[in-house]
């Protein structure tokens, strides 16, 4: 037998350990737990790979990573959902602790509580940027998140019902969702309730501003019933920033018994802005589902991802996912722990508010290291620096009379352009760009092919800047 | 005396960030960017109405303002009062606390992969998307299954990704059926997952004891799901009619035509192996019904034995368990789901597809794009394998198709993206799951190789059957299954302990000031104070001698300091009664 470095039992040790089950050897000893099921032979493991020594694995993936340089090292001006936003070496420092990285969820919270405090940090300051009352201690990415939000709705709505016997409790429910929410989140959205007496009803958006229709989400509420949450997305998928007061106002007017009014759900991919913008506590919201990878996370090409999930505190037993909370110890010291437990799946098993359980706790550390880090101040400055040069592209770009504005409404640090050289669509353009060594944009899903969906972070320079509108004049005009 | 690793030490004290603020200090450096003057001066006001900008009063913004070392020595403190499987021994049942390689750590952490947008163009991305697809095939082959989807971003994610399979087959087939049957050792994601994906759990009885609880005694501890019944000293009758494993007779009275599927843990939350397995699924399936397993303890039998082999349909794995991805004190985890060839339509989008392209150029070739496909693809496929000629370090032929030959053939593989399958069940997450855990898993592979793939379980197993018979030896009474051989980990009920005078959650939190992580605790819940124990296969004797030493102290003296316990900890027991009454959250 060789040994192998993972593992640290050595031939002698092997050889006792089966002596003192009285076993004889591999075989035997799954033969009497397996029985008849036929073990695989050596032969039938022709398909793995042959072993590969560190250094060899370090070369490998390191070529890998070579040959990617030409899109893992460019300026990256893709959104729609996903921003590139810089992580300081503090943040990767603190994160590789494998005090940090290697444990498990704190189920044991008095051996835990650096874990613990850290995300009694994080709910704090996310809760704060989102003006929210209470964040949990994260879920899996701003889609998962936004579809949990959507069936704790719909719970919420159930109850209000039961008590309210003058209406009749009918099973069937809807929500209404704005067109202009990121259409990966509305997919999701989709696969969650597609089982479950929960239906869609769009709102248009206003094609000349990039926003939620108020006219069409007035009507839209007014026929349809049984309306459990209105979903709009804050910026939306079109970077536009939406009129939430004006569309508080519409939802939480539907009807004069409030406990039945629908839930104003908003959800966001870019939590930056609520550096700048009001954030949607401001907006009386009563949950909000988005992303929060950009807090000191990297893309990952797309995973994993930081799901935040908030709530008005009236709702906090409705709320899916772990909470962290503070207490005493029996030395009569500060302690926290993940409270409120009753609601989830190891205790309550099917009649748990989700039937989440690891989530993704080890971004929402980095998130709270990163927010640390930035502070007040510097968490506002990077949320207007975010707005400025993605302000400052969208002029030049339409400067060069090669792209037209697509929507008027005010954005934060995306936005969509349609190329006026119809020979060249979007994804063409694109490809083009990235032999600049430019990542451009993304088109803009199930829209039109010549429009691009253009965001700006504070990683990209000035002189990026410059680079893109030189490059988009050489392959445009 | 026996030296414990959890010895004394100087534990430092830490406030929360925001007490230690300082009006106007941060710890970030601000991008400098050469703006023009009139671009230095505009402020958000100039740009966006200002009736959307954040008002300081109405939403006080409440970070903590502190320098960089400030906050760099506040987070290294915490991470101190944390134990993790790189300080102590950490046998928390059924989640496989195993070592987390470092390289893995040094791989995920390659500057342009971890800065990759999920968006980018595929032609740019080829090494990434095979990645997938090379593992992919790894976990096919290791499971005999035929197609993995790695969308899921945790275990319970996989089990609702499976179960909406499940759904969908059925509503494609036109069949109405409503029910999953669910053994009552199941982790409690299963029922919760039923629940969420529209079907109906039932639960079916495998271990019956005489004791109950008391049904209204609600008062749970609430890390744990402790009963508060759990006090000490109770008449508790340990007798067991059942014997651990699913009863063909008893699974016989739920089958009917509403029945989906089952979903069925392997080994079974008791560490012992479904012996009947074969025998259920081939009722399942006589019936019409589906066998998923919930692959959460596949580090039992990982290399040894495939799931295609006792009649699963599908199954999700945990990366973050079996596949030494680390659990980041709760995650990010992955939760791959595999199916047998019937059941690829119904998979989640996207997937990864793969085509044979001819290439005009050996070094390089073009899309119809224009695109580059695979920059310098020879070139890093060369370096990696002995043979250097193989395109991919997976043998093929396997899989149908042919080893390609970069000598030979001016082709080669190209792999995309996919949205659109016909009945697939639609969008699970935002882009492909889990990539950055996908990779660690995919590195951990190709570091044990054919060559060591088997050995993961075989010393997982006998880590935990030396672990059992060596408890069994000293408390022969607390062991529920003492005939039987264990998997990858072991139960104890509290009967030992209960005769003590000490309970369940004493013993955790007096096992902490010996330096080990408690096990997982009261959990099956049909074993009576239960301790679960999983030692995987990364952990030495050594370490295991120790920790049942430390066991059979507590047994012995433990008594005396049971309801103080831990006192070397940051934070001695926390009282979970006042949190819950008046949370505090912020």
């Amino acid at each position: 037998m060789n040994n192998f470095r993972y593992i640290p039992a050595s031939d002698e040790e092997v050889k006792n350990l089966y002596k003192f089950i009285g076993i004889k050897d591999k075989k035997e000893l799954f033969n009497k737990i397996i029985g008849d099921i036929p073990l695989i032979n050596e032969k039938e493991l022709d398909f793995m790979p042959d072993q590969m020594d560190e250094l060899s694995l370090y070369k490998y993936f390191s070529n890998i990573n070579d040959s990617l340089r030409d899109c893992g090292n460019i300026p990256v001006f893709a959104g729609g959902g996903i921003y590139d936003h810089y992580v300081p070496s503090a943040v990767d420092a603190i994160m590789s602790r494998a005090e940090f990285y290697t444990p498990y969820t704190p189920y044991q919270p008095e051996v835990s509580q650096g874990t613990l405090m850290a995300m009694f940090e994080f709910q704090s300051m996310t809760a704060s940027i989102l003006g929210m009352d209470v964040v949990n201690a994260s879920m899996y990415d701003g889609a998962e998140s936004l579809a949990e939000a959507v069936l704790m709705s719909s719970r919420i709505y159930h109850q209000n019902k039961q008590n309210d016997s003058s209406k009749s409790n009918n099973k069937k429910i809807k929500i209404i969702v704005s067109k202009a929410v990121n259409p990966y989140y509305i997919e999701v959205v989709k696969t969650f309730i597609e089982d479950l007496d929960i239906f869609i009803e769009f709102t248009d958006i206003d094609s000349i501003k990039g926003n939620t229709d108020a006219n069409d989400l007035t009507e839209k509420l007014a026929q349809n019933k049984n309306i459990c949450a209105f979903i709009v997305q804050q910026p939306n998928y079109f970077g536009i920033i939406e009129d939430l007061e004006t569309i508080e106002k519409i939802v939480h007017s539907k009807n004069c018994d409030a406990s039945l009014n629908p839930h104003l759900i908003v959800c966001s991919a870019e939590p930056f802005s609520f550096g700048t913008i009001a954030p949607p506590g401001f907006y009386n919201a009563d949950i909000f589902a988005g992303e929060g990878n950009g807090f000191g996370n990297y893309m990952n090409f797309g995973g994993p991802l930081l799901g935040l999930f908030a709530a008005k505190k009236e709702f906090i037993r409705q709320m899916p996912g772990r909470i962290t909370g503070k207490s005493k110890d029996n030395r009569n010291q500060d302690a926290y722990l993940f409270i409120l437990a009753t609601r989830e799946q190891h205790i309550r098993r099917q009649a748990a508010t989700s039937n989440i359980c690891t989530n993704n706790s080890l971004n929402a550390l980095r998130a709270a290291v990163y927010l640390s880090l930035c502070s007040k101040q510097g968490f506002k400055e990077i949320s207007l620096l975010n707005l400025k040069l993605a302000h400052i592209l969208h002029e030049k770009l339409l400067n060069t009379g090669l792209f037209s504005l697509k929507f008027t409404a005010d954005f934060y640090n995306e936005f969509v352009l349609e190329i006026n050289n119809k020979s060249i669509n979007s994804t063409k353009f694109i490809n083009e760009m990235l032999k600049e060594g430019i990542l451009a944009g993304i088109p803009v899903k199930n829209c039109s092919s010549d429009e691009i969906l253009i965001a700006a972070t504070e990683k990209v320079s000035i002189e990026d800047i410059d680079k893109y509108v030189e490059s988009s004049v050489k392959i445009l005009a | 005396m026996k030296k414990f690793p959890g010895s004394k030490g100087l534990i430092f004290n830490e406030d929360l960030l925001i007490n230690q603020s300082s009006k106007g200090l941060y710890g970030i450096s601000i991008p400098l960017n050469n703006f023009s003057l009139s671009q230095f001066k505009k402020t958000a006001k100039d740009y966006i109405d200002p009736k959307f900008l954040r008002n300081e009063e109405k939403s006080p913004l409440l970070l903590p303002e502190v320098s960089e070392p400030t906050a760099v020595r506040h987070f290294t403190r915490l991470s101190s009062w944390n134990i993790c499987v790189d300080t102590a021994f950490y046998p928390l049942g059924s989640c496989t606390m195993k070592y987390n390689p470092k390289i893995n750590e040094v791989i995920a952490s390659l500057n342009n992969i971890r800065n990759l947008h999920p968006l980018m163009t595929a032609g740019y991305i080829q090494p990434i998307l095979k990645i997938m697809y090379e593992f992919n095939r790894l976990l096919c082959g290791l499971t005999g299954l035929d197609e993995f989807t790695f969308t899921p971003q945790a275990g319970a994610a996989g089990e609702f990704t499976g179960l909406k399979i499940i759904k969908k087959y059925f509503e494609v087939k036109n069949e109405k059926r409503n029910i999953i049957l669910i053994p009552d050792s199941s982790h409690g994601t299963n029922p919760a997952s039923s629940h969420i994906a529209g079907f109906t759990p039932v639960e079916i009885k495998t271990f019956l004891q005489d004791y109950s609880e008391n049904p209204n005694d609600l008062n749970q501890h609430a890390n744990s799901g402790i009963l508060s019944s759990d006090k000490g000293g109770n008449n508790i009758n340990y007798k067991t009619n059942k014997n651990g494993y699913i009863d063909i007779n008893e699974l016989k009275k739920y089958i009917n035509k509403d029945v989906a599927a089952i979903m069925i843990t392997n080994p079974n939350t008791f560490g012992l192996f479904e012996k009947n397995i074969i025998e259920v699924a081939d009722l399942m399936h006589k019936n019409g019904s589906l066998v998923y397993m919930d692959g959460a303890n596949f580090n039992a039998f990982i290399g040894n034995c495939r799931v295609s082999d006792f009649g699963v349909d599908i199954l999700h794995l945990n990366l973050h368990k079996t596949f030494s991805t680390p659990h980041g004190g709760g995650g990010p985890g992955s939760g791959p789901v595999g199916v047998k060839d019937f059941l690829k339509e119904f998979l989640p989008v996207p997937y990864i597809a793969v085509e044979r392209r001819k290439v005009k150029n050996q070094a390089k070739f073009q899309n119809e794009d224009g695109c580059c496909c695979i920059k310098d693809g020879n070139k890093y496929n060369n370096n990696i394998n002995s043979s250097g000629k193989s395109a991919s370090l997976i043998n093929n032929k396997n899989y149908g198709e042919d080893k390609f030959d970069y000598e030979k053939e001016n082709y080669c593989y190209y792999y995309d993206l996919e949205n659109e399958r016909e009945h697939s069940i639609g969008r699970i997450s935002s882009f492909y799951g889990n990539f950055a855990v996908i990779l660690r898993a995919y590195a951990y592979l190709l570091s044990l190789g054919r060559q060591n793939i088997s050995k993961v379980s075989e010393i997982a197993v006998l880590n935990a059957n030396y672990i059992k018979k060596k408890l069994k030896d000293a408390f022969i009474e607390s062991d529920p299954f003492p005939e039987d051989l264990c998997m990858h980990e072991c139960v104890l009920n509290d009967s030992v302990f209960q005769s003590e005078g000490i309970s369940t959650l004493d013993f955790a939190k007096l096992i902490i000031d010996y330096g080990f992580h408690p096990p997982t605790i009261y959990f099956p819940k049909n074993i009576h104070g239960a301790i679960m124990i999983e030692p995987t296969e990364t952990e030495s004797l050594q370490t295991m001698d120790n920790f049942i030493a430390a066991m059979k102290e507590i047994k012995k003296k433990g008594k005396k300091y049971a309801s103080k316990s831990p006192k070397k900890t940051k934070t001695g027991r926390i009282n979970e009664v006042l949190a819950n009454k008046n949370p505090v959250f912020k």
